[in-house]
């Protein structure tokens, strides 16, 4: 017989014949402060939690659902449900149905059943993820949702925290999280050992031993397996329970008295002293991990019979027969009756209508716009008083490209109180380029974060952030760091909207200085050149400025693109021409700019900029690659009376495509630039979108294959200025690239 | 056979009127002790019996739309019509109301003694009357196939923002009920287009319910209405607020504080209540209580506006009306036919969610 028939059957007859457990917490009641009719709640949230999983075996073995990964075992959650307020934001695990359904009934006018139901067929009707996908979450409830399969979501729920405390000093004008809030984040106990995780835990317990406020309770939910491996028995109290900065709690998650009494405890320390704590819920798992999943395969029987001996579903109904004056057929009632009125709603909901084309697919990658309070820019007395008389001077004098950055940073910063900076080394040092130099003694520590030394937590800090209604721009110091974090951007910021029907964002600009040709600094992993794992990401812009002028004006369309677009936007920055001031000679100063003032108008999202007005040939490029080309239009102009016009694409992704069509209209050839490594870069999109859309003869070149090395030859495997004549010269002369 | 789910549906202010009288006499004889203790309350009241009245040989609007009136002769036609659901044929599994019909279904759920279910609607019935703070009027936004005009309602919604001492009343379908005082009401008539001579729609002895207006109604109330009156429901209630309350779990002090405070100060969401109801219980009919049947416009457009098992029109729910009726109007006598146990007058032996416990 099926698992969840043989737990069923098991809690009739055990209940029906007085047959419990043994109790394992002697707390009553009236030790605790709870009420009968919180108990009974919570039972209720339980049972509608394990009834949900059962029909969504039904509905899956009928055709109609699509999900079947339960909660069952683990619906003492619902008990830590009603010890916190609905207003908590909650990044939940997902075995955490009994704790949203908890919450859903705590809270006021909520359908809980039907919305769960509407989830597990992927109705457009969901009122979550509008059929997207199965997540948890809820708009009212406060939950954000996130599939939190492999615990990526802790370190936004760091972030959140962090935001939270933020929010009282600098208050966001889209703030969505209470002063006194705290966020509480869910996991299950295999999950812990992801270096998520453990960074994301780390980070907590970092930030406060530093003094900062974060009101943030951790949950981790421990089965004792993930899938089909065992933790280690006491290895999540071994690791959690003497972490520097994190206070630490255990609860019986098969006993609701015992961890809403725990819950409760753990809530009201957090809230108090704003510190991160971490409840560990023992629990067992039901079923095994998801509808195929064959448990026997990996425990023996009786470690299966002893996990559903000690149903929590049991221990609660013993509970309530203990502790109020229900009786047994008073559970038996509550029980049947939700089973039945869930197999009823079941039935209506595999009618509503689900998504079909794939533009409603798409339809929430894009958040929608907001609207935001109108602003004139900082005043002059505020600006005098932030830059001095030495910045304000060095504005009307050309600067190179950080220069600009920081300019541009400070007027951002004057105009919106909500914008946060935050990475490694750019508050004290201001920047190992020195792109946020004295930001941090202007606007102070809180809006210009030195982070530790981990990215995932830097751009989940900024995840947080975002959700919390600021603007971040946090910082990923080299691009070759942001690898090992990118699935915060990939996996959890850009998913936030399509998982949440739009209804949740995460806007920011991740500032990354990154691509490659630094001649004094080089190897890899600071001159890296492939972007390819953000050119993918559904909704993304990337941004890449190749100039001053250019960067200040695409960072303030980018910080307008965040605050009333929600989107976001990496912003990258070539390193290389960070202080690059001369262009075709020493001393000729062609790639300084005047920072241009807030108010000038800025090239809107998917506008290429373009240099010359030649015919010959389209030059095709950006960053590094536009400096070079521009160098090489000349001596093409001087040296072969080829007329070019070199085109910077600015906007890496979405491909700005009308732009780039109209750009390149009037010219007869285009070449391809492309600094990013062969496979993977902008110009194989560029080469299939002119392809495409264009009869012209296109060519590209681009860098190898490889890594950039340290020394002499840093640039060995990148285009240079001759490169790009020789390529230039190839195309007109024969059509082709060069061998 | 199985019985078929209910949600049964209390009605509010405005469904006793001229076709209704003598409804207590005409389907309710068998609840002639029922109704006598209902009058014994109104003598001590110095009130007109509900006997009187709707056994009076003519129907007054003046006498029977006041407050005082009203609100009893309702309730006691809807708690004997509770009473009288064949249940053989059907299975209560949730109760809502609109309005008034909020005191209504909690007496239907056994969350207050009958007695005492009277004593609340009659007693919140004549300190409406006694006040008669302000009034009320009615104006749809759907067509005549009970369709949402685009854009309809959020204009009203906007009127309500732009007008002061305007408020929304009740949300009741197809329909907003404004109100307010004269001033504000005035001003909304003179702003909103009439449809078909009808709307905007006045109505009679109806005061600023659910609406800030109402707060020395409901501090009234709390004096003379204590919590003790109350108890647990032995069926889920949907409120005013779509918000559900559960037999064992509900505490008694919230519900008193919801009913007698939120619920007479703030907007009901009568729309709300009948959607939370089908989507949270799936039941199979929808039994609105008599007097009258005039609340079932309103309950239609709400499917209708939820797609309700695939209804969009008003045609189409014209169609499954009669062929498979959806809802039951035990006010209109072919309907009634189908909801009452035939040739049995009986007390209640509804069987109710909680079995009639408390948690406590």
């Amino acid at each position: 017989m099926d698992r969840a028939e043989i737990v069923h059957q098991n809690f009739l007859r055990r209940v029906g014949e007085g047959d419990f457990p043994l109790p394992r917490s002697k707390v009553s009641l009236r030790d605790v402060g709870m009420t009968a009719e919180q108990l009974v709640a919570i039972f209720r949230a339980q049972v509608i939690s394990r009834q949900l999983d059962r029909r969504s075996r039904t509905l899956q073995a009928e055709g109609h659902g699509f999900y079947t990964i339960g909660s069952s075992g683990h619906e003492g959650n619902a008990a830590i449900a009603a010890a916190l307020r609905v207003d908590d934001p909650a990044f939940l695990h997902y075995r955490d149905g009994a704790f949203q359904v908890a919450r859903a009934l705590k809270a006021t006018g909520q359908t809980p059943v039907r919305d769960m139901l509407l989830s597990f067929v992927c109705s457009s009707d969901d009122p979550i993820s509008g059929g997207r996908h199965k997540v948890l979450g809820s708009k009212p409830l406060s939950i954000p949702p996130q599939t939190s399969t492999i615990a990526s979501h802790l370190p936004k729920a760091v972030g959140a925290a962090y935001s939270i405390g933020l929010a009282r000093r600098h208050r966001p004008e889209h703030q969505q999280y209470p002063d006194d809030a705290i966020v509480m984040c869910s996991f299950g106990d295999a999950s812990l050992n992801h270096s998520t995780a453990q960074g994301a835990v780390n980070t907590a317990g970092w930030t406060c031993y530093k003094g900062t406020p974060l009101p943030l309770l951790f949950v981790c939910e421990d089965n004792g397996i993930g899938i089909s491996v065992k933790s280690p028995k006491g290895w999540v109290e071994a690791s959690l329970r003497a972490r520097p900065g994190l206070e630490y709690f255990s609860c019986d998650g098969l006993d609701m008295i015992d961890a809403f009494a725990v819950a409760k405890t753990a809530e009201q320390w957090v809230r108090r002293h704003r510190k991160p704590a971490v409840l560990h819920m023992e629990c067992v798992r039901l079923y095994g991990h998801a509808g195929a999943d064959a448990q026997t395969v990996y425990l023996a029987r009786h470690e299966i019979e002893e996990a559903e001996a000690n149903d929590p579903l049991l221990h609660s109904a013993r509970r309530l027969i203990d502790e109020t004056t229900l009786s047994a057929q008073d559970v038996l009632t509550v029980y049947g009756q939700e089973e039945q009125r869930i197999a009823r709603v079941a039935n209506d909901v595999i009618a509503r209508p689900k998504l079909q084309t794939a533009a409603q697919v798409r339809a929430s990658i894009v958040p929608a716009k907001r609207t935001c309070l109108l602003s004139n820019g900082p005043s002059p007395e505020a600006r005098a008083a932030v830059f001095g008389d030495a910045d304000l001077r060095a504005m009307g004098e050309p600067q190179h490209l950080a220069r600009n950055i920081n300019f541009a940073l400070n007027d951002l910063m004057l105009e919106h109180e909500e914008i946060v900076l935050a990475g490694e080394d750019i508050g004290c040092k201001g920047g190992v380029y020195g792109v946020t130099q004295r930001l941090h003694g202007r606007f102070g520590a809180r809006r210009v974060i030195d982070t530790l030394l981990d990215e995932q937590s830097i751009l989940g800090l900024a995840i947080g952030l975002g959700q919390n209604g600021f603007i971040p721009i946090p910082e990923i110091q080299f691009l070759a760091y942001l690898h090992n974090a990118e699935d915060q951007l990939r996996g959890e910021a850009a998913t936030l909207s399509f998982f949440s029907d739009g209804q949740f964002t995460n806007p920011m600009i991740v500032r990354i200085a990154g691509l490659a040709y630094q001649r004094g600094f080089g190897g890899h992993f600071h001159n890296d050149n492939s972007i390819a794992v953000l050119r993918d990401i559904p909704g993304l812009i990337i941004a890449c400025p190749s100039n001053g002028r250019d960067a200040t004006l695409m960072l303030r369309e980018s910080v307008r693109l965040a605050r009333e677009e929600q989107r976001i936007v990496v912003f990258l920055e070539p390193i290389a021409l960070y202080m690059t001031r001369d262009l075709h000679a020493e001393g000729d100063s062609l790639w300084t700019h005047t920072y241009p003032q807030p108010g000038t108008q800025s090239p809107s999202f998917g506008e290429v900029g373009t240099e010359g007005k030649g015919t010959d040939l389209a030059i095709v490029t950006y960053g590094n690659g536009y400096y070079r080309s521009v160098q090489a239009q000349k001596r093409l102009l001087d040296d072969h009376g080829l007329q070019s016009t070199v085109v910077d694409i600015r906007w890496l992704a979405p491909l700005p495509a009308q732009s780039l069509l109209d750009a390149t209209e009037a010219c007869e050839r285009i070449l391809i630039v492309d600094e990013c490594r062969s496979t993977g870069s902008q110009s194989e999109a560029l080469m299939a979108f002119f392809g495409e859309n264009s009869t012209k003869p296109v060519s590209r070149i681009t860098a190898d294959d490889c890594f950039i090395p340290t020394g002499p030859a840093y640039g060995a495997t990148l285009p240079s200025r001759d490169d790009v004549i020789a390529a230039a010269l190839a195309l007109v002369t024969t059509g082709r690239r060069t061998q | 056979m199985s019985r078929k789910t209910a949600l049964v549906v209390a009605p509010g202010r405005g469904t006793y009127n001229k076709e209704e009288l003598g409804y207590l006499k005409r389907h309710h004889a068998h609840h002639v002790e029922l109704i006598a203790g209902f009058d014994a309350e109104r003598r001590r009241m110095g009130q007109r019996p509900l006997h009187d009245l709707d056994g009076a040989e003519r129907y007054s609007v003046n006498e029977f739309s006041r407050g005082d009136n009203a609100s009893g002769l309702i309730h006691a036609c809807a708690i004997c019509d509770f009473l009288d659901i064949d249940t053989d044929q059907y299975e209560v599994v949730a109760i809502t109301g609109n309005s008034m019909g909020w005191y209504l279904a909690l007496a239907c759920s056994g969350s207050l003694a009958q007695q005492d279910g009277f004593k609340l609607v009659n007693t919140m019935g004549t300190f409406m009357q006694d006040g008669l703070i302000g009034g009320q009027m009615i104006y749809p936004f759907v067509d005549d196939a009970w369709r949402e005009i685009p854009g309809k309602r959020t204009a009203l919604l906007s009127l309500i923002e732009e007008v002061p001492g305007l408020y929304l009343s009740i949300e009741l379908g197809g329909m907003l009920v404004l109100a307010g005082e004269e001033s504000a009401l005035a001003a909304a008539e003179a702003r909103l287009e009439p449809i078909g001579g009808r709307f905007p729609m006045r109505l009679a002895n109806h005061a600023a319910f659910h609406t800030p207006l109402q707060q020395p109604v409901s501090e009234r109330g709390r004096g003379a209405l204590p919590v003790e009156l109350f108890g647990k429901p032995s069926w889920p209630l949907v409120d005013g607020r779509g918000h559900i309350w559960y037999p064992f779990e509900t505490s008694v002090p919230d519900l008193w504080d919801y009913t007698l405070g939120h619920q007479v100060v703030q907007h009901y969401d009568f729309s709300a209540a009948v959607r939370h109801g089908v989507r949270e219980f799936a039941p199979e009919v929808i039994i609105l209580l008599g007097p009258g049947g005039t609340l079932g416009g309103a309950i239609a457009q709400v499917l209708i506006a939820d797609e309700w098992r695939g209804l969009t029109s008003k045609t189409e729910f014209a169609e499954r009306q009669s062929s498979d009726p959806i809802l039951l109007s035990m006010g209109l006598a072919d309907q009634r036919a189908k909801v009452v146990s035939r040739g049995k007058a009986q007390t209640s032996n509804l069987t109710p969610w909680a079995n009639g416990r408390s948690a406590e």
